[in-house]
């Protein structure tokens, strides 16, 4: 097979790249990434006291510690048996919004945003945050920084401490906030609230009423009939912070739905033998490889598919977008739900849906009476031996397994990422995109680095967990004939 | 505000914490001089923040450009040869949030400079450095010293640079 390898040009970042494989007519055979595994974590974990954890694991990646935090927190409930007073879970949840706000908002105006904002085929010069801002207003720019801002300082009010929170711990969180500091959240809220609005509308004038980038947004390039992961209340509604796992199936029917706990009975991890990476799937549907369709356990976990697997969102702007977001895509419905949407592209409209929906849920929590109630912690009973915790990462749902001995050492650990869930889908699309790049051995250049980027973007991958950081690096492109020798070579710095 | 110092990495991935452990000896050596001293765990739209409101800005990171580990460097941020860490894979380069931030009129540091220290392993979780890396640190220590406060005799750095403790300040 001949291959065709996208490498960055530096290892400022580890050392990520793409390969593609070619078959013996020249078209794309296979396409999927390659990150270096970090090494390690579990023997680096075990035989310390397990109520270190949310202060180590928030330390496993610079882009959502706080999604460990609170992963690790609540596995830490179920290891110590102490179910938190409502309130801790309510300034969890809280805190938890506001990470969802800040971190919605980033990708969309730095990651997601320049590809439609500004055009895919943009020079990458361009296409970067400071394009979008140029384009959209200095004023907006302004605002996206104040949002940051704003939000970072919740989180340390709540957490204890900027970027890593320190407030979780077994059986609930360490820190009540002042009538005061409540005060100044509910205001933050509100703020975050008219900024998601905002955000819509700008993606409303400047997508949707494009043809081309509408267009784009159902594109089949991107598009795989998976099945859909995510985490809902008992009213069928997404919720970031806690619920139960549901998977749809893509035709949009109920495959599973189960608590947490039970992942190991549902997910199982498949090695390739052209990857080492490990592939999550379904276990009731069984692995056929990196494909899609109803016979393949591939799922992905993102924010469409949190909007795939959900009845309807818990709060009322967000319960509108959610609405005209099915419709405008045409999606039917089944069963009183609608029909999963599988464009991929759609995945960035989805994260301002949810965005808003972070917003508005960090206000009705602000505005909880309870919010501020000091009664925020159970006492520990005795250590239960194991403790799973799952909440919702921005880039898919994160699952910390622990187990302990009687003194609360722990023996082992396991953790998946969200980005790992979405491994095959983003094969998927990687290798979607580089066929319609790629035909007969020739490759088209143009605009070609970024529309297999765009393929990963989507999805936010964060590799510095499962892997390591691979953003929009400079990139490099081989391609080589059946003997590996090098026939073509592509750079961007 | 005068001069910040950013130890920048990641503190549990061996030779990726080297800025972190080289920030909290320049913090003891710094005490009292009104240079402050702050972490930071990535770069981009953070690392950027980090700094706003400073006229000066050195910042330590491991780098992995392929040189003898232990190795340090003093450049430029904006020269085009970068550390590790500058780039967040959510949202971009400190270059690039650099000239956005410029462009909103943010307060952000007139000069920013980068001491590189080469890394052997940032692909193993642990709170060590690789031996060559720690052999590295008084070096490391000294090149951020003169690049942060430069009038300062740098007599004892050594001891300093060997001590424990990664404290967090926020």
């Amino acid at each position: 097979m001949t291959r065709i390898s996208i490498d960055p040009i530096t290892r400022l970042e580890g050392h990520g790249k793409i390969e593609i494989f070619l078959d013996a007519a020249g078209e794309v055979a296979e396409a999927f990434f390659q990150v270096p595994e970090l090494r390690g974590f579990e023997q680096f974990c075990v035989g310390r006291m397990a109520e270190e954890m949310p202060l180590i694991t928030n330390r496993i990646c610079g882009v959502c510690p706080e999604a460990h935090h609170m992963a690790a927190s609540k596995a830490l409930d179920a290891l110590f048996a102490a179910d938190p007073p409502p309130a801790a879970k309510k300034l969890r949840e809280l805190l938890y919004c506001a990470f969802f706000v800040t971190d919605h908002t980033t990708h969309f105006y730095a990651l997601g945003g320049p590809d439609f904002i500004i055009g895919p085929d943009a020079p990458p010069a361009e296409r970067n945050m400071l394009g979008v801002i140029r384009k959209v207003g200095l004023d907006v720019g302004k605002e996206v920084i104040a949002c940051r801002a704003r939000n970072h300082q919740v989180i340390k009010t709540v957490g204890g401490r900027s970027i890593h929170p320190v407030a979780g711990i077994p059986g609930g969180w360490s820190r009540p906030i002042s009538h005061a500091e409540r005060d100044e959240i509910v205001a933050s809220a509100r703020k975050n609230v008219e900024f998601a609005r905002f955000t819509l509308k700008l993606f409303d004038d400047l997508v949707l009423k494009n043809p081309v980038y509408r267009e784009l947004l159902g594109s089949e390039t991107y598009t795989h009939r998976t099945y859909y992961m995510g985490l809902v209340d008992g009213e069928g509604r997404p919720n970031l912070y806690d619920g139960t796992v549901r998977v749809v199936s893509p035709d949009g029917s109920e495959l599973s739905r189960y608590h947490p706990d039970q992942y190991a009975e549902q997910i199982a991890e498949r090695v390739v033998p052209w990857s080492y990476l490990k592939f999550p799937y379904l276990k009731k549907v069984g692995w056929q490889g990196v494909v899609d369709g109803p016979g393949s356990g591939v799922y992905t976990a993102s924010p469409l598919s949190r909007l795939n697997v959900a009845d309807k969102m818990a709060t009322p702007l967000a319960q509108q977008e959610f609405e005209r977001f099915f419709d405008t895509l045409g999606s039917g419905r089944t069963g009183g739900r609608y029909l999963p949407v599988h464009s991929r592209l759609a995945t960035h409209w989805a994260r301002l849906v949810e965005l808003l929906y972070a917003a508005e849920r960090m206000l009705e929590l602000a505005l909880d009476p309870e919010i501020t109630s000091t009664d925020l912690r159970a006492k520990p009973g005795p250590v239960t031996g194991r403790g799973v915790g799952c909440v919702e990462a921005p880039r898919g749902i994160l699952t910390h397994h622990y187990e302990a001995d009687q003194r609360g050492v722990l023996t082992r650990v396991n953790l998946i990422v969200g980005t790992t869930n979405n491994y095959a889908p983003m094969a998927l699309s990687i290798k979607k995109a580089a066929s319609r790049i790629i035909t007969g051995g020739k490759v088209v250049e143009e605009g070609m680095l970024n529309r297999i980027e765009m393929a990963f973007r989507l999805y936010d991958p964060c590799l510095s967990c499962a892997t390591h950081a691979f953003g929009k690096m400079p990139l490099k492109v081989t391609v080589r004939d059946a003997s590996g020798a090098v026939v073509h070579e592509v750079e961007r710095g | 505000m005068g001069t910040v110092v950013v130890g920048l990495g990641n503190p549990i991935l061996t030779d990726d914490g080297v800025g972190i452990k080289v920030a909290a000896a320049v913090r003891e050596l710094l005490a009292g001089t009104g240079v402050e001293v702050v972490e930071a765990y990535s770069g981009g739209l953070r690392l950027m923040e980090a700094i706003s409101g400073y006229r000066r800005a050195v910042i330590v990171d491991a780098m992995t450009g392929g040189l003898p580990p232990g190795t340090v460097l003093r450049i430029g941020a904006l020269e085009g040869r970068g550390t590790r860490n500058l780039h967040s894979s959510h949202d971009g380069d400190l270059a690039g949030a650099l000239r956005l931030g410029r462009e909103l009129g943010l307060n952000l540091p007139e000069l920013v400079e980068l001491v590189g220290v080469e890394a052997g392993d940032v692909e193993t979780f642990g709170e060590e450095l690789s031996e060559a890396v720690r052999a590295a640190l008084p070096k490391a220590v000294a090149a951020v010293m003169a690049a942060a406060a430069p009038g300062m005799d740098p007599g004892g750095l050594g001891d300093a640079a060997t001590a424990g403790g990664a404290g967090e300040r926020s």
